[in-house]
């Protein structure tokens, strides 16, 4: 159909070129954990290729000074094009959606509970490069 | 042996729907693969079942051998030999690999034998690729009432008659910790109220002794109560006959699996708090979870 060309008197229709539509499509994910508890902190943590640890410790990515939190707690890391999470060996035990797990696919709206700490994962498609 | 090497046994799941696989949005979260679930200890790697999950499982434990550039050596536990449980197989790398060596467990009560079964599906009627192509030293060990031994692992076997053409559970005792794997059996035929015969009443205590105290029960539980009831004969439990069975057994933790296609993520989350709430609530300590692709726990 040719650019400007009427149909039937209400549409148009306007010529596209193709690589227009792969531009808009929406090819990396992104994906965070929000902060639901302790509540001070900051909300977002924005997970990428590289791994993040979490815990007490000075060494770790994510920090909580927070009960019943290991040193090093837990590893969140990118592996097979999925995010993943693994419990460090802690004391009190990591937990999604109330199973106590040593490894996990997270999926969106999991809940991640270390300690007192309480993460949610989101994942949403983006059309920001990572 | 250090308390720390006896408490190193990991369990994950790499497919946990039952009777056809079921990719798509929404079942993302408890996964579309068709059963395969894997229990390491030290070295040793033991795979029951080889659904689609075990195609994922194969492409996991390659990366990893090629990393450390050691074969591997696996041991796979057939529950029975129903599509859905070896479909997988073809589509398992390490088979390919001539430095792979892997020894596959089923009954010996079949009427044909089990190589044959597992020729049969990778005829080229149905697939391009024969057997002959795993080019991987593959063994086939039939099993009957004795108990193998794997390293410290001690595995036993029991025939379930209750699905059709039959299948089997199995025992895992490490260390004094005990994982049962029993899918793919109609519970509610020997556990529903009613009048029962003296052998629907052996088989009953069978399987409560089978399981009773186990750490981690992995267990058919396909479908609701609503459902069963058109399904009667199709070979799988409902999930309150399962709890209560379970519960009864004294099972410290429950993993309901083989999932019903029909069933969405939204589905399971849903009666999974409900029965978790319930059997929370009622002090019976027992934990119970839907059994989710890519889960590891610790047993």
């Amino acid at each position: 159909m040719k650019s400007g060309e009427e149909q039937d008197g209400f549409t148009t229709t306007v010529e596209m070129v193709r690589t227009r539509f792969a531009e808009t499509v929406p090819v990396r994910e992104r994906a965070y954990l929000q902060i639901l508890s302790p509540l001070e902190r900051k909300r977002i943590i924005e997970l990428g290729d590289s791994d993040i640890v979490i815990g007490r410790s000075p060494e770790c990515d994510i920090r909580f000074i927070v009960e019943n939190v290991s040193r090093k707690h837990a590893r969140v890391f990118f592996h097979n094009e999925e995010f993943m999470i693994e419990d460090l060996d802690s004391t009190n035990g990591l937990f999604v959606n109330g199973i106590k797990i040593v490894r996990c696919a997270l999926r969106n709206n999991d809940l991640i509970a270390l300690g007192g700490v309480r993460l949610l994962f989101n994942e949403e498609k983006s059309l920001q490069p990572r | 042996m250090n308390s720390s090497a006896e408490s190193k046994t990991l369990l994950t799941f790499w497919g946990t729907r039952g009777s056809v696989s079921t990719p798509g949005r929404i079942t993302e979260k408890y996964g579309g693969n068709t059963p395969c679930v894997t229990i390491s200890h030290q070295d040793i790697t033991i795979i029951l079942d080889a659904g689609t999950g075990i195609r994922n499982l194969g492409l996991d434990l390659l990366r990893e051998a090629n990393g450390k550039g050691a074969p591997l050596t696996l041991h796979l536990f057939l529950s029975h030999t129903h599509w859905d449980h070896i479909q997988g197989l073809p589509f398992f790398q390490p088979a390919y690999r001539e430095d792979t060596r892997l020894t596959i467990y089923g009954s010996s009560k079949k009427e044909k034998f089990l190589a044959s079964v597992l020729k049969g599906q990778m005829d080229y009627e149905y697939f391009p690729v024969s057997m002959s192509a795993l080019t991987a030293d593959i063994r086939i060990q039939e099993m009957g009432k004795e108990r193998i031994k794997l390293g410290p692992i001690e595995i036993e076997l029991e025939e379930q008659v209750y699905h059709p053409a039959g299948s089997v559970r199995y025992g895992f005792n490490i260390y004094g910790k005990k994982i049962v794997f029993a899918t793919d059996v109609e519970l509610d035929l020997v556990f529903s109220q009613g009048r029962k015969s003296r052998k629907e009443k052996n088989h009953r205590d069978q399987y409560l002794a089978f399981i009773h105290g186990a750490d981690l029960l992995i267990a058919d539980g396909q479908f609701t109560e609503e459902e069963y009831a058109a399904r009667i004969g199709w070979g799988h439990s409902s999930i309150p006959v399962i709890l209560e069975t379970a519960s009864r057994a004294e099972v410290k933790q429950l993993a309901v699996f083989h999932h019903d296609p029909q069933h969405s993520d939204k589905f399971l989350d849903e009666i999974w708090l409900k029965y978790r709430t319930q059997y929370h609530a009622e002090g019976r300590g027992m934990d119970l979870f839907w059994a989710r692709e890519g889960l590891t726990v610790a047993i």
